[in-house]
């Protein structure tokens, strides 16, 4: 009896420390038996990797507003925006560094920042406030680019974000790993990191223990729109152009590797680490139902299921079990 | 007679713990038969078992004659197991009669198909209110109920579910002594009607007060069980502890040496929602400062607006004769004013950490900077933290990493006050310090407020129970409707005085 139950703390232990993984190596495993010939390839892994890079830079950042046991919809529409003003910025002859610069980071970070004070203002959950600025912000940037893409961008550009360097690693991966290791350390290291998960276990233990709710509210969202602002700029480079309907439906991909990467709905739990293992995930995926010729439609069941089936299997096996 | 509960031999271990070591229990029918014992006990591990949540590891709960190995929770409620937790589980969106019934819905048919029958219910809900004594409409949503109203509401529903047996997890650490009176006068009709009550408590004057047998628990196992009418506190306060208490409970402690340096003075405070009002004292070095009064009198809510969790109108604060500008907790841990808050598990543990970070975080946030959001986790530095305050303040833990909510009530407050006073507090607000704590870690938690003023810390204490009050305080100052109402010397202070000064007050100023 009392083994039986050691035992099954160890697998829980197991389980929640690398369950995430275990699904990426299964999902590898599977495809690479289906599609030997081209999906089992090292070219078609930097494929993967580089696929997945706007995907983790999304969740790495929505990664933030579910901790605190809330959701940010716009990611996706702040990508298209920041994209699209990046963009324009660099057509008005502004060097690109600080075109992006502002366009896609501190432009993204301070739509981020408006999120977090409407919430705080109005004390509205995250998926109300979120949910219109969604709409606001794909509208504004339908609105900015006259519903056109805009293109025309300095070749540079494309080249040093879009490109790759040492011959084969895209940049884009480059920027994905580095944000998210910037992440890493900052969850793991920094006191607001510390502070951000005792306030999504418990706000008003946290706000009796002198954490400022409203500050770190505020730092989440725009850590998550900064996010969502640097996705927008990858996107831009891979692409050569801003296309306004960028990004749509993509905050569902963003929350997905979220919560498949381990992360509670509930906040308070979660790992910056795993998160990128997830968005990795739905990149293997959507590649490797392709690689297979699977349709497009196809690839959104697949998805939905996994989600259900990740949350399923953490909800019994996980951490949360143990309560 | 025969007994209508029997726990014969219970055993639980949990992964490194023997939580319960072969324990007999037994109720028997119309009996108040009291569990006493230290948290962490295994008082609430006994009754869960009861009630079917927990399976035991060894032993048989028998039922009315009938022999269970494995009870489930639906099987002990169908035997008319009743368990009123001390956390109440009420939905607070509920209307009473909805809290009632839920689970239970009387249905009519209309045209052959059931249908809920809200008639029924609210007849048969008025009549339990009424059994209960607890005057409000049926349709009355919980979330208005005082938190004895909620108690009497659950107590109407064990009655409706034809309980035989009701457990109440310390059901008074929260009421007014009017409202223990009101639940005591229940608990006697529930006794007339042949039903029976675990009474779980730390009040021992309650348990000589009201019960007909004891049983006390210590450390999972079982002391001994006696007839309340042929023991004596001191007797249970010996099986409960099984040492002598270091400083009894009811004496006054020896004079300080009174001091007329302040550490802390408060000027005309007044909570912007207005339930403190022009509240006015100074806390001097060397003293354990007081304050008494009902709950709601402002007392607790006077202590959030001056810790800045609670929007202030109008008022200053200075702590060693500078003022503070204090508008959230933050800048007041910053300012090296901490608080023990009154409802730990709402505003005090963080659940989903560890002891450690659970230890650490208040020197953390206090040695941030830029509000909070500027500074880096020394680790080595939260390990020693964690480790010093958990020896210093003796929790009971298995390992550093464990989760806080592992520990029972006793020693999570304890990890609390540690993570106070890593910080190097000057003032620190104790709020109501040992709700639901037993008899020895209050002693404990006494003895650290001394060696604290003595320090030079300032000490503030907050608490419902007089004899606490009396026990620990050089001064107590008395709160009414978000007033102070009158002051007194510890040698002046007696209980009687104390409530005098709760319950009849003057009502000249209220005019102004």
């Amino acid at each position: 009896m009392k083994e039986q139950s050691t035992a099954m703390e160890r697998f829980q232990d197991m389980w929640s420390k690398y369950s995430t993984l275990a699904i990426l190596v299964l999902i590898l495993i599977v495809f690479s038996a289906l599609a030997p010939g081209s999906f089992l390839s090292g070219n078609n892994f930097l494929r993967i990797l580089e696929q997945s890079s706007i995907t983790i830079l999304l969740a790495v950042g929505e990664f933030f507003a579910i901790l605190l046991a809330g959701i940010d919809l716009s990611v996706g529409s702040v990508m298209a925006l920041t994209g699209v003003v990046a963009a324009q910025l660099m057509v008005m002859g502004i060097p690109w560094p600080i075109a992006v610069l502002l366009g896609c980071l501190v432009l993204g970070g301070l739509i981020g920042a408006l999120n977090g004070g409407l919430i705080n203002l109005t004390g509205l959950p995250p998926f109300v406030i979120t949910l219109g600025t969604m709409a606001i912000f794909r509208g504004l940037t339908y609105v900015l680019s006259d519903a056109r893409a805009v293109s025309g961008l300095p070749p540079e550009f494309s080249a040093a974000v879009g490109g790759q360097v040492l011959g084969f690693l895209a940049v884009p991966i480059l920027v994905a790993l580095a944000i998210s290791a910037l992440l890493v350390f900052f969850t793991v290291k920094t006191k607001p990191g510390r502070n951000l998960y005792a306030m999504g276990g418990n706000p008003q233990a946290a706000w009796f223990a002198g954490i400022n709710l409203k500050r770190h509210t505020l730092l989440a969202f725009t850590i998550s729109g900064a996010a969502a602002g640097l996705a927008g700029m990858v996107n831009v480079a891979r692409l050569g152009a801003a296309e306004p309907n960028a990004g749509t439906g993509w905050e569902l991909f963003a929350i997905a590797a979220v919560i498949i990467g381990g992360t509670s709905f509930f906040g308070g739990e979660g790992v910056i680490w795993k998160v990128v293992i997830g968005g990795l995930i739905i990149g293997t995926i959507n590649n490797g139902l392709n690689m297979v010729g699977v349709s497009a439609y196809y690839q959104q069941i697949a998805m939905g299921a996994l989600i259900v089936l990740a949350v399923t299997l953490d909800r019994f096996f996980g951490s949360s079990s143990k309560r | 007679m025969q007994p209508i509960v029997e726990m014969r031999g219970i055993t639980k271990r949990f992964p490194g713990v023997v939580a319960l070591d072969n324990i007999n229990f037994d109720v028997l029918p119309g009996e108040v038969h009291a569990l006493l014992g230290e948290n962490g006990a295994g008082k609430s591990t006994l009754m869960k078992i009861l009630s079917g949540a927990y399976e035991p590891t060894a032993g048989t709960v028998v039922i009315e004659g009938v022999e269970h190995d494995r009870l489930t929770t639906k099987q002990s409620s169908e035997a008319g197991i009743s368990i009123i937790y001390q956390e109440l589980s009420v939905i607070e969106q509920l209307s009473i009669m909805e809290t009632i019934f839920v689970g239970n819905l009387a249905t009519t048919k209309v045209a052959g198909i059931p249908v809920v029958d809200h008639k029924a219910m609210y007849k048969r809900t008025k009549e339990l209110l009424e059994q209960v004594g607890l005057k409000r409409d049926p349709m009355t949503s919980v979330r208005d109920l005082s938190i004895s109203e909620k108690q009497m509401v659950e107590i109407a529903r064990a009655i409706a579910f034809s309980a035989k047996v009701i457990v109440m997890d310390e059901p008074t650490s929260s009421l007014t002594d009017e409202e223990v009176n009101q639940l005591f006068a229940i608990i006697a009709q529930l006794k007339a009607e042949g039903r029976s009550v675990v009474y779980i408590s730390h009040k021992l004057k309650e348990i000589t007060a009201m019960c007909d047998r004891v049983t006390v628990l210590k450390d999972g196992t079982a002391v001994g069980t006696r007839d309340v009418a042929g023991v004596t506190v001191d007797q249970l306060v010996t099986m409960m502890v099984g040492r002598e208490l270091q400083g009894k409970y009811n004496e006054k402690h020896e004079g300080h040496v009174a001091s007329t340096t302040p550490i802390l003075e408060v000027k005309g405070m007044t909570r912007r929602d207005g339930y403190v009002k022009n509240a006015e004292f100074t806390l001097y070095e060397g003293e354990i400062l007081g304050f008494s009064g009902l709950v709601g009198s402002g007392r607790s809510e006077l202590m959030e607006v001056i810790y800045g969790a609670a929007p202030r109108r109008d008022g200053s604060v200075l702590l060693h004769g500078k003022p503070l500008s204090i508008k959230t907790p933050y800048d007041a841990v910053k300012a090296g004013i901490c608080m023990l808050t009154e409802d730990r598990r709402y505003t005090g543990i963080l659940a989903n950490f560890s002891l450690r970070r659970n230890f650490a975080i208040g020197e953390q946030i206090k040695s941030s900077s830029g509000g909070g959001l500027i500074g880096l986790i020394d680790f080595a530095r939260e390990l020693a933290i964690a480790k010093e305050q958990g020896v210093a303040m003796q929790v009971k833990m298995r390992d550093i990493e464990q989760n806080i909510t592992e520990l029972s009530g006793g020693n999570q407050q304890k990890v609390l006050l540690g993570r106070q006073l890593a910080t190097d507090a000057k003032v620190i607000i104790f709020d109501e310090p040992t709700k639901g704590i037993d008899v020895g870690t209050k002693a404990e938690f006494y003895a650290i407020m001394r060696r604290l003023a003595n320090e030079g810390v300032g000490v503030i204490v907050v608490s419902s129970e007089m004899p606490e009050l009396l026990a620990v305080c050089d001064r107590i100052i008395v709160f009414a409707e978000g007033k102070q109402r009158a002051e007194f010397p510890i040698e002046e202070a007696t209980e009687e005085n104390l409530v005098r000064a709760a319950t009849h007050y003057g009502n000249e100023e209220e005019n102004q």
